[in-house]
């Protein structure tokens, strides 16, 4: 039982994804890609996949490489692996951008990047689930949050087999039968797959612990918490496997789809229970900027749900997709992944830095590294600004949508440098900044001490 | 010095169907400076465990059969019996915990914060015993590099974690 160290290159992970994160924001402000064009534009491929694999992607794996050991309590299978991981998919990604980029150029190139981007990525994929795959199978029997997150990476598999199957096909690597097929019907199946069950799902699951963890609510493992779980499973297996059954058996996928939207709308429904009870039953009163913020993300995933009702009803969904789908990237996902940054920076920071004299000389607090107030108006700004996007998408004026999103990145690039701050230990006193024997951390390699 | 014991038997109350919080308050807001309280009760009252560990009292629970537990209350600091500690079930060889803190109720990380802090304060040798709502899993790492020996597990109860650390105590782990 030798307890969780630092995972060395998590801050790296969180430093890359937050420049992707920017990146796209500074793309779509200039108009290029959605919401200027189609969502399934060539130019809108390179944002969407800026912000799903560098943005969220890279922030979940710096984030699991860290907190899945917390989940089970063992230690990461292997330190030595993270850089490498992150090297295939910085790389895959870049290569998959560029071969977006060629698909969007009217003249044909001798070679597309594209299968040799996806094959990266997948590499790069197949590292991280090996070894987060041993971690968690080394703390079997696992806890709840953790099955969630078992859930989420089996999808994270799924989702990368169907977009290497894109990247042969739209490069023209392979033209075989079956993989046209799931080319030409299997577009909604790789975005519930990476955007459900990958990014949202171990969301999901990694919240329960960590808004039980930071307001000192009770942990829930009970039926509500288990029927998440198992609903949850039911949507996306109905969804994706069933999807793939369909389209293979010469229909459409849409049937499963609906069915797996029902099983997700039981799973959500659920989920909001529980998020509910851990909001209420909190033993601390006043909570922190990023429980405050990850209440909101809540309520924009809640929003999407909602949408996607009404939409789906009244037959509008296609319209509708593209500003959905910027809904719950950046409402839900990215709010939440913001939120959640800004404490888990400075926790890890602390640690790192105070850790080692804690108890010896007087060492400053966890909140001392934060100012709240000053992050609290640009976590608002953001949610106002993706709020107002979102609502220029809805109508139909990508224009005044490119405004918000200037304001996004504008509440980004504020969010960035407060966690540079951390980072720097800026706003710590000069007087209890660096204790004798405290080593002031680096800002993108946690310096780790084996005992 | 052995600690004096007050007795108090709040079962009949309980089996009358009547809530004896009360009556212990009073009991040990009566009790001399040194004075313990031994409580006899028809289950483990864990409330009020955690009710008294924050007032400093450090207990010692019992099962007496029938279903019945006797809780010793011993107040902070008072010298005792090590005849009459039962330390935690795994706890071997090592002697009784020399302190006790209840961290339940803190903010993370302030549990792992007083904990690094208590242990600075202690000889080596002594136990340091710790209620926590969770497994410390940023704390082990810190007492290895320290030097200190722990042992751990959740209570019966399922949601305190109670943590034992030996202060310079690390060859005696038996990870």
């Amino acid at each position: 039982m030798p307890g969780v160290a630092l995972s060395r290159w998590t801050m790296s992970y969180f430093a890359l994804a937050l420049l992707c994160l920017l990146g796209a924001e500074i793309l779509m402000t200039m108009g290029i890609g959605f919401p200027t064009s189609d969502i399934s534009a060539p130019a809108s491929l390179i944002v969407v996949h800026l912000v799903a694999i560098g943005w969220l992607s890279l922030l979940l794996c710096g984030a699991l490489f860290q907190f899945v050991p917390v989940l089970v309590a063992r230690r990461l299978y292997s330190d030595l692996l993270t850089l490498p991981t992150l090297a295939c998919l910085a790389g895959g990604l870049a290569l998959l951008l560029y071969g977006f980029h060629q698909l969007d150029s009217e003249t044909g190139t001798a070679w597309n990047a594209l299968p040799f981007g996806g094959l990266l990525l997948m590499l790069g994929f197949v590292l991280a689930l090996y070894n987060l795959g041993r971690t968690l199978w080394s703390a079997r029997p696992l806890t709840l949050p953790a099955r969630f997150v078992v859930v989420g990476l089996a999808s994270l598999v799924a989702t990368a087999l169907l977009g290497v199957d894109f990247t042969l096909i739209l490069s023209g690597a392979s033209a075989s039968k079956p993989l046209v097929e799931l080319v030409a019907l299997g577009l909604p199946l790789h975005v519930v797959a990476g955007l459900g069950g990958w990014l949202t799902f171990t969301a999901m699951g990694v919240s329960y612990r960590l808004l039980a963890m930071f307001m000192l609510a009770p942990e829930l493992d009970g039926a509500t918490t288990r029927g998440v779980l198992r609903l949850g499973i039911a949507a996306l297996a109905v969804a994706i496997v069933g999807g793939v059954a369909l389209i293979w058996s010469g229909g459409e996928p849409d049937w499963a789809l609906l069915a797996g939207g029902l099983f997700a709308l039981g799973a959500l429904g659920l989920y909001g229970r529980d998020i509910g009870r851990l909001y209420h039953e909190r033993k601390r009163r006043v909570i922190e900027l990023n429980s405050r913020m990850a209440a909101v993300a809540l309520g924009h995933l809640a929003a999407a749900v909602l949408l996607t009702i009404v939409f789906t009803a009244t037959g509008t969904l296609g319209r509708h997709v593209g500003a959905l789908v910027f809904l719950i990237a950046f409402g839900w996902l990215s709010g939440l992944g913001l939120a959640k940054l800004y404490k888990i920076v400075a926790f890890l920071t602390w640690l790192e830095c105070y850790g080692p004299v804690l108890g010896r000389v007087s060492a400053p607090r966890v909140q001392d590294l934060v100012v709240e107030p000053h992050a609290a108006r640009w976590f608002a700004l953001y949610f106002a600004a993706v709020d107002f996007a979102v609502l220029a998408e809805f109508v139909g004026a990508p224009v005044i949508a490119r405004a918000g999103l200037a304001a996004m990145l504008i509440a980004t690039i504020a969010i960035v440098a407060e966690l540079v701050r951390i980072r720097r230990l800026a706003d710590v006193p000069r007087a209890t900044r660096l204790p004798e024997g405290a080593r002031r951390p680096r800002l993108l390699v946690s310096v780790v001490e084996n005992a | 010095m052995a600690v004096t014991f007050v007795d108090v038997d709040v079962r009949p109350t309980l089996r009358n169907g009547g809530e004896p919080f009360g009556e212990i308050m009073a009991a040990v807001n009566a009790l001399a400076p040194g004075e313990g309280l031994r409580l006899l009760a028809t289950f483990k009252p864990v409330p009020l465990l955690h009710v008294l560990g924050s007032k400093g009292f450090s207990y010692e629970t019992r099962e007496i059969g029938g279903g019945d537990w006797e809780v010793l209350f011993s107040p902070a600091g008072a010298a005792r019996d090590p005849e009459t500690v039962a330390p935690a079930a795994d706890a071997g060889a090592w002697p009784a915990p020399a302190r006790e803190m209840d961290n339940r109720d803190l903010d993370p990380p302030e549990p792992m914060v007083r904990i690094l802090a208590a242990t600075e304060e202690m000889k080596p040798g002594e136990v340091l015993s710790a209620l926590l709502c969770r497994e410390p899993i940023f704390l082990l790492p810190e007492l290895a590099k320290r030097g200190h020996g722990w042992r751990g597990g959740f209570e019966p109860d399922g949601t305190t974690y109670r943590i034992l650390i030996r202060i310079d105590g690390a060859e005696d782990v038996g990870t």
